[in-house]
């Protein structure tokens, strides 16, 4: 029982109930059929969710107003690059991910340079920096679309036992960035500044340097993204990241990250991508029409982070 | 009198020479406005647009075509773009709409001013505008009767596109009416794919466990590539997937005919369909009589076009026909 209490108390159980509810609707509602493989597609997609989620997690802990909307465009100019630069070539990977890591932290140097140099609001910079970013997507690419690396198309896309592979090194990637959020420095730091920005300067934190390693942290994670996404599915596209806007921020909140900053979790981000994307196949499988899709999205969103933050408020 | 002579012969000879391209409009100037810029399709549409505007200015046709694209794909600063090309003095602005009506006010203001307006792909309701329109329903509705041509029957997944918009709206119809007429074929699945590859992929590998076994894919374009792949990854049978235009998916069609012979169609708008409002612009500068309202014939591909169109398409773009005066002139008196 006290183990159950426990449970519950913890922010991102949440969004794992939701997600195991979403699911058992749509099971119930085909009779079992394709149960095991939703999940297994639930795995693939929301792993590229969580990747950006994490980058905009540590943005979002370090305090109100801190958030980054340069990541879709992000997404989309380090998918483009590194698809040009490897040209399908498996010799290439290895150029193709350094220069898509490249892309991303130019993209976080440049966005901490807009908050801090020209005291810009973080979301007012990231913007500006996200038309800057796909601008340049565009004159690059001229929307071309390469073919991935055989070899990165296939390891995006393998499976074992219905697992997907990269679906288990993010999972892995997770847990280590929670253990960096809770056990480190820097994660402890970041907390602190979103608890406090104030008194975490004046315990000694260097209030400025953990802000731009968090700015970096994110454009690098929706870089990865980027590189991952295009080998996924088959090349780059400049309107690639666009859904992962609003998607970055959702997994963050419904996980039980708190808005105003200083309080937040990993584990809470697996679930609110993969209850995201059961949802929509819930709402897709029961024939619902696109506004009562929206409808029902919209309100199952706010139901759940009303639960998770209740005895917060 | 020799004067006249003298400019008589050079018409007569103009009009020999270049064909269909009369002097009258050299001093004219057009100006694209378009709102948006940030799919193939789009870019496509701008580099056709570039290239046959760029000719037609070499050869002294107009004066300049400019095209100018807003940032954020907004009514109103499509509007203020619309109010500044007036001040300008442009005697022509082709429009690719962000509204249908929201710019009609501008557009109004354009007409009273003497400039001429042709909307195109995203048309404007105001009367004094021209519309090259495309007969979206129809394009849907293409989509089955080719179908039933292929199969006995049996069950469709839709891939729509972007929900809320006309277009979406449309296509969905043309395809929903053509299953009426052909009651062989069910619709057992709709996902909302927002004519990307990516979005697509994801929408079908959601909803595909769920599904009956499934015989063919009805699209909007855009979406066929990822709706292959997401039917390739579930371990199921490649359906007959309906194409659109897109290099991707042109390609991996091409792959899958080689392999097995694998047959399907395509039907899509050419980006191209700027060049054509570009002529039509042109052609009532120059004082013919156009319809108000023209429809965008289809760019269709089949079994045996497909190397052609694959040949034509540069990687990453979209298969595409660009117009000349001869075309433009072809689709305004309707031959």
């Amino acid at each position: 029982m006290t183990f159950v209490t426990q449970l519950s108390q913890k922010a991102w159980i949440w969004s794992f109930v939701g997600m195991f509810m979403v699911w058992l609707a749509t099971a119930v509602y085909t009779g079992g059929k394709g149960s095991a493989d939703v999940i297994s597609a639930a795995l693939s997609f929301a792993t590229f969710t969580v990747i950006v989620g994490i980058g905009q997690m540590f943005v979002i802990t370090t305090g109100p107003g801190n958030v980054d909307l340069s990541i879709p465009s992000t997404i989309s100019l380090s998918g483009a690059v590194a698809m040009k630069i490897m040209d399908g070539s498996n010799g290439m990977l290895v150029v193709g991910f350094a220069i898509s890591m490249a892309c991303g932290l130019a993209v976080g140097l440049f966005n901490y340079t807009l908050i801090r140099v020209l005291r810009i609001p973080p979301i007012i910079a990231t913007l500006s920096s996200s038309f800057l970013i796909l601008s340049t997507a565009i004159a690059y690419g001229r929307g071309l679309k390469i073919k991935p690396p055989p070899l990165l198309a296939e390891f995006t896309t393998a499976q074992i036992l219905g697992v997907p592979v990269l679906a288990i090194v993010i999972i892995m990637f997770a847990a280590v960035m929670s253990i960096v959020l809770h056990r480190t420095f820097y994660g402890r730091a970041v907390l602190a500044i979103g608890q406090n920005a104030r008194a975490a300067w004046l315990a000694g934190i260097n209030v400025e340097r953990i802000r731009f390693m968090t700015y970096v942290l994110s454009a690098l994670l929706a870089a990865l993204c980027g590189f991952f996404l295009s080998g996924f599915s088959g090349g780059a596209s400049l309107n690639m990241g666009q859904e992962y806007l609003l998607a970055s921020i959702a997994v963050v909140v419904i996980g039980g990250t708190s808005v105003a900053g200083g309080k937040s979790n990993v584990p809470g981000i697996w679930g609110a991508a993969m209850f995201m994307f059961l949802l929509v196949t819930m709402l897709n499988t029961f024939g619902a029409s696109a506004g009562i899709r929206l409808i029902m999205t919209g309100l199952i969103i706010v139901a759940v982070i009303t639960i998770a933050g209740g005895e917060e408020a | 009198m020799l004067k006249k002579a003298l400019m008589g012969a050079t018409l007569l000879a103009a009009t020999l020479n270049g064909g269909l391209a009369l002097a009258d409009t050299s001093a004219k100037r057009i100006a694209l406005s378009n709102n948006y810029a940030g799919n193939s399709w789009r870019q496509a549409m701008l580099a056709s647009w570039d290239k046959v505007t760029s000719q037609a200015v070499a050869d002294g046709v107009v004066a300049e075509a400019p095209a100018f694209t807003t940032a954020e794909n907004q009514v109103t600063e499509q509007a203020a773009q619309i109010q500044n090309m007036i001040l300008q003095g442009y005697d022509a602005i082709v429009i690719n709409a962000a509204s249908p009506d929201a710019l009609n006010g501008a557009v109004k203001q354009a007409c009273d001013a003497g400039i001429v307006v042709v909307s195109f792909d995203g048309i404007v309701t105001e009367p004094c505008a021209y519309r090259i329109a495309v007969d979206f329903k129809a394009m849907g509705k293409v989509e089955v009767e080719y179908l039933a041509t292929r199969l006995d029957g049996g069950n469709l997944l839709e891939i729509r596109g972007l929900a809320g918009v006309f277009v979406d709206d449309e296509i969905s119809a043309g395809i929903h009416e053509g299953v009426e007429e052909n009651p062989q074929f069910e619709i057992v699945g709709s996902v909302h794919g927002d004519w990307a590859q990516d979005v697509a992929q994801k929408a079908v590998a959601g909803i595909l466990p769920s599904l009956p076994e499934i015989a063919a894919v009805v699209t909007q374009g855009g979406d066929g590539y990822g709706a292959a792949q997401a039917f390739a990854a579930a371990g199921r049978p490649t359906p007959l997937i309906v194409m659109g235009n897109r290099y991707d998916e042109m390609l991996w069609w091409k792959e899958q005919k080689d392999a097995n012979g694998y047959a399907t169609m395509s039907v899509s708008i050419a980006p191209g369909v700027g060049t054509l409002a570009f002529w039509v612009a042109q052609m009532i500068l120059d004082g013919k009589q156009v319809p108000q309202d023209l429809t965008v014939p289809f760019l269709t591909i089949t079994q045996d076009t497909l190397e052609e169109s694959l040949a034509n398409t540069q990687p990453g773009g979209v298969a595409n026909v660009e117009y000349s005066l001869e075309d433009a002139m072809a689709v305004v008196t309707g031959e």
